[in-house]
């Protein structure tokens, strides 16, 4: 017996869903891998054209089921400019708040996923309990905690309660110092360092080349995030850094990840203190009658023909957790979208798994694919 | 003191059972009165009583791990089941015990269902070398503690066996894992159990012991300590050195196949050899059932007193494990044979140098004025 | 490729065994804090939306558990009045998973029956869409979330139902979204009209009157028309925009637009 094939998935603890890593080793050494997606497609871009733009945010959250909020932000941004609708100015900071929410417990829950990945269990109850506190801030605006059905097309569902932007603070205070313990657990223990350090190497011109993008990308020393370099919802306004790393390893994803993490709490300091001096309106006054705030349906297909609302394409890329994530919504004139197509970032990341794990151990699989933050949500949609 | 020991508890306990019986039935006196017919029973006895001991400890070995790794993880562990979780594991084994044996259609029937036996049943005949307190096993043997790590090096042929027999990928690796493990990390065990002997001039775990009365050896043989902890971290296969039932990578292992009853072998037996190993650690290093001297003398003559000293060092041991495993990461395979045979390896064998020149400079009882030594 | 792939080996293992201490005060750390309390919330005894144990974990009380008054806008099982129901479906309208189902209650008229909202929970995915598009505010969903059962058949919550749920007085989404000041409303293209009543029969709120129309002349040559013409009226503020008038509307002669 020299080499043999391996099936790590559909149901295997190291793929974090569903999906299937078919590995070809040699011993314990990788010879060649072959990932197999598509065991949770749902159809959400059909099921989209079938839904009034509304509805279509039930769907978006369990696209991607740990960044809920980036995905909402994503396709709203696309819907309105299909519908050549302007949210008011205090939904977008909303909005921005609420993504950057999501994308600390999303990077706190990759953050679990990966040590437990690794054999260390108690930095996965840490991380549990500490995305608790984001959920429970979700919770106290949206009414959910995984599924937020928030933003609404032109604005978002509710404003604020009184009193959130203190806990929200609060929250973030007690974050802080947990992201140095955090730290402390991995980087400063010298079994972690061994394990990660010149992991699953995947450099800058490979990343472009195979459409990697997000903390992979930045890893590899690419200052690429889409908050900086094409500014979306308000992030031209809040000052923050773009987190990267040179060793392009799996150290270094954790790196930009835990200071993306830092520079999230940034972000949501300014956006607080910006949003405590701006009251205002969150959803936008003129509302075509199916968008209309009390959820309304139902106008008739011979009656929007007759309207003739302006049709249009909506076209919106954001820097979600995982990456770079992309909608584009067609407007044909109908109450519902004509055609809706995401890009997920975590496909590209994952369908060049064979770049970065050819050639490491068979024990190396969970770190490097745990460091990829997989969410096979959104890869299989 | 009248120093009682456990075959005398299983004798007494045997003759008067006997005797009982030789009263309720005269006709057949002749035989319940048979000293050879004693002997058998209270040797049965003597076995049921360490059998039980063992198990029941390790049951509670496997409760404290839960309640501290839980305190470790900001949780709080079992704790609906009994007081504090307690019984907990008797419900899990319970559960277990239920459970419908299966197997995979091309397993290896012997290997299949040998390997766990033998590895529950060479895991627990180590309990019969261990001593826990003075008088703990009737006569000397002179060799116990070479016994001892010869049925603790057992393991990794069934775990091999096991895992080759049940027909499964995951498994393979694991048991070959579980192989290559055990055996590159026995070498720095025995070395430093070498200095163990070398400073102790005995290789009788209960002579060890009493050559603890003054100082205990983990001063003068820290480092040997150092490498018999972190070789024995690996035998019992815990968490940073589990990559033989690495979760992540290997589902469960060399025991991905098992379920019910034979998987609760593995679970016992991997904790009896963990229970085991935290002895083996305070019977060497940490001096075994002697009362430290400044302990009041009414505490010493209590009956268990040693052993509930003895327990008492063998969980604070497992503790450290348990904290461990709370810390730090997995190792890798390559990373793991490199410390067993690159660092682990070179460290015994200084610690042995070390020891041997303690002796030869005869500078050992230094370490008996130093109260914390125990002494 | 097997020289190739040795290459990629992590030359970084050859480094000596050292800093593990750093984790291991962490975690000592870690445990001496919640030798006090763990984090953990011991759920069927402690329960994050009772008041009470909230104040003494929740992070204004500087413990990590849980963030304070969260839990009244939760959306869980909805609780449903049906006295002031006005049946005009658009729950059931709103509802992407088409889990309502508008089901016949006693009290009304054998002509017109009450309808009411009967919720498949099995279906549901819990957005609050109904509850926002409810104008009497009759719907609403309350912090009730454990529905658990054996049986498939009890996740289909009966009006009854909900209306325990309402009776019970759980805390509810206080979150009422106002209705757009300008909104769409109900016109008519009066020359397809037939004055057939049906609008005004169906309307839930009894918002449109049919009044009678000046009649035009007759043109020259034209006989006049026998019946009495009839138009329906919409009062747009009691109007709750729940387009049963369109949908009924035999000639499509309703439709949704401004009054500009």
């Amino acid at each position: 017996m020299s080499d043999m094939w391996i099936n790590m998935g559909p149901q295997h603890p190291m793929t974090h869903g569903l999906w299937n890593l078919r590995v070809h080793i040699d011993g314990e050494m990788i010879l060649g891998v072959d990932p197999e997606m598509g065991y949770l497609h749902r159809g959400i871009e059909k099921i989209s054209e079938d839904r009034h733009y509304n509805e279509v945010i039930t769907l978006m959250d369990r696209t991607c089921y740990v960044a809920g909020m980036a995905w909402e932000h994503l396709y709203i941004q696309a819907a309105e400019k299909a519908l050549g609708l302007e949210p008011p100015e205090r939904a977008e900071w909303i909005r921005m708040m609420s993504e950057e929410f999501q994308r600390l417990a999303s990077h706190i829950m990759w953050y679990a996923a990966f040590v437990q990945d690794l054999g260390l269990m108690s930095p996965f109850l840490y991380g549990m309990r500490d995305r608790d506190l984001i959920l429970d801030l979700f919770q106290s605006y949206t009414g959910g905690r995984l599924t937020y059905e928030y933003m609404r097309v032109g604005g978002v569902r509710n404003d604020l309660p009184v009193g959130f932007n203190d806990r929200a603070r609060k929250v973030l205070d007690w974050l802080e110092p947990r992201l140095v313990e955090y730290d402390r657990l991995c980087m400063g223990s010298d079994i972690f360092r061994r394990r990660c350090d010149d992991l699953g190497i995947l450099k800058a011109a490979d990343c472009v080349k195979h459409g990697v993008t997000g903390p992979m990308l930045r890893s590899a020393g690419s200052k690429r995030d889409i908050r900086k370099d094409r500014p979306y919802s308000r992030y031209a306004q809040v000052d923050f850094d773009v987190a990267t790393a040179e060793s392009a390893d799996v150290t270094g994803r954790y790196l930009v990840r835990m200071e993306e993490m830092r520079q999230s709490i940034r972000i949501l300091r300014q956006t607080l203190d910006w949003l405590d001096h701006h009251p205002g309106p969150v959803l936008a006054d003129r509302l075509p009658r199916w968008l209309g705030a009390p959820y309304a349906p139902i106008g008739r297909e011979a009656y929007l023909l007759k309207r003739n609302y302006p049709k249009g394409i909506g076209l919106s890329a954001i820097e979600e957790p995982h990456g770079e994530a992309c909608a584009y919504v067609v407007n044909e004139g109908g109450e519902h979208p004509y055609r809706v197509k995401f890009r997920s970032p975590v496909f590209a990341n994952l369908s060049a798994a064979s770049q970065y794990l050819v050639g490491y151990h068979v024990a190396d699989i969970p770190p490097i694919m745990g460091s990829v933050d997989v969410c096979v949500g959104e890869v299989d949609r | 003191m009248a120093v009682t020991t456990l075959w005398d508890v299983a004798y007494f306990l045997s003759s008067g059972l006997l005797g009982v019986l030789a009263h309720i039935l005269p006709p057949l006196a002749w035989l319940l009165t048979n000293p050879n017919l004693v002997w058998l029973l209270s040797a049965l006895l003597f076995g049921a009583i360490l059998l039980g001991a063992s198990m029941i400890n390790t049951i509670m070995l496997i409760w404290f791990e839960r309640k501290m790794l839980g305190r470790f993880m900001d949780r709080r562990g079992a704790m609906h089941v009994g007081y504090a979780g307690l019984l907990q594991n008797f419900a899990d084994g319970l559960k277990l015990f239920r459970k419908n044996t299966f197997k995979p259609r091309e397993a290896d029937d012997l290997g299949f269902y040998g390997g766990p036996t033998a590895y529950m049943v060479t895991s627990l005949l180590m309990f019969g070398v261990l001593p826990i307190s003075s008088g703990w096993s009737d006569g000397a043997l002179p060799l116990s503690m070479l016994l001892a790590l010869v049925i603790f090096s057992f393991a990794p042929l069934f775990i091999f066996i096991s895992a080759w027999s049940s027909n499964n990928k995951y498994s393979l690796m694991g048991g070959m894992r579980s192989a290559a493990q055990m055996i590159a990390y026995e070498v720095p065990i025995l070395l430093a159990v070498v200095a163990v002997v070398l400073v102790a001039g005995t290789f009788d775990l209960n002579q060890i012991v009493l050559e603890q009365q003054n100082y205990w050896f983990w001063g003068p043989l820290f480092l040997a300590l150092l490498v018999f902890s972190i070789g024995m971290l690996a035998e019992m296969e815990r968490i940073p050195f589990d990559l033989p039932e690495a979760e992540a990578e290997l589902v469960e292992g060399w025991n991905t196949e098992y379920g019910g009853m034979l998987f609760a072998f593995f679970m016992l037996a991997d904790y009896l050899r963990a229970l085991a190993g935290s002895i083996l650690i305070v019977l060497l290093f940490l001096g075994g059932w002697t009362l430290p001297t400044y302990v009041p003398a009414v505490a010493t003559s209590l009956p268990l007193a040693g052993i509930i000293w003895f327990m008492v060092k063998t969980y604070l041991v497992f503790g450290v494990f348990v904290w461990i495993r709370a810390a730090l990461p997995r190792v890798r395979t390559d990373q793991l044979l490199r410390i067993g045979w690159m660092r682990l390896i070179p460290l015994s064998l200084v610690a042995v140098v070390l020891a041997a020149a303690l002796v030869l400079v005869k500078c050992l009882p230094v370490f008996g004025c130093v109260p914390s030594m125990g002494g | 490729m097997a020289a190739e792939i040795e290459k990629k080996q992590n030359p970084s293992a050859e480094s000596p065994t050292g800093a593990v201490l750093k984790p291991l005060a962490t975690a000592a750390r870690q445990f001496a804090r919640s030798l006090i309390r763990p984090s953990t919330i011991l759920y069927p005894f402690e329960r994050l939306e009772d008041p009470k144990f909230r104040s003494e974990v929740a992070v204004e009380s500087g413990r990590p558990i849980g963030v304070g008054e969260v839990w009244d806008n939760y959306r869980g099982v909805h609780a449903l009045n049906v006295n002031t129901c006005i049946s005009c479906n658009l729950c059931a309208f709103s509802c992407p998973d088409l889990c309502i189902e508008m089901v016949t209650v006693p009290g009304g008229d054998p002509k017109h029956p009450k309808k009411c909202p009967q919720i498949d929970y099995g279906k549901c995915s819990y957005c609050g869409f109904c509850s926002d598009a409810c104008p009497e505010g009759c719907l609403t969903m309350t912090t009730k979330y454990e529905l658990s059962t054996p049986n498939r058949k009890d996740m289909v919550y009966s009006p009854q139902k909900m209306f325990e749920q309402f009776q019970r007085k759980l805390p509810m989404n206080p979150i009422r979204l106002e209705r757009p000041a300008n909104e769409d409303a109900i016109l008519l293209d009066a020359p397809l009209c037939i004055g057939c009543n049906a609008c005004a029969r169906d309307c839930p709120t009894n918002c449109i009157t049919m009044l009678d129309i000046p009649k035009e002349a007759p043109k020259p040559g034209e006989k006049a028309a026998k019946r009495i013409w009839k138009e329906p009226v919409v009062n747009d503020s009691d109007c709750v925009r729940c387009g049963t008038c369109i949908s009924v509307c035999p000639k499509e002669c309703l439709f949704w637009g401004t009054h500009s």
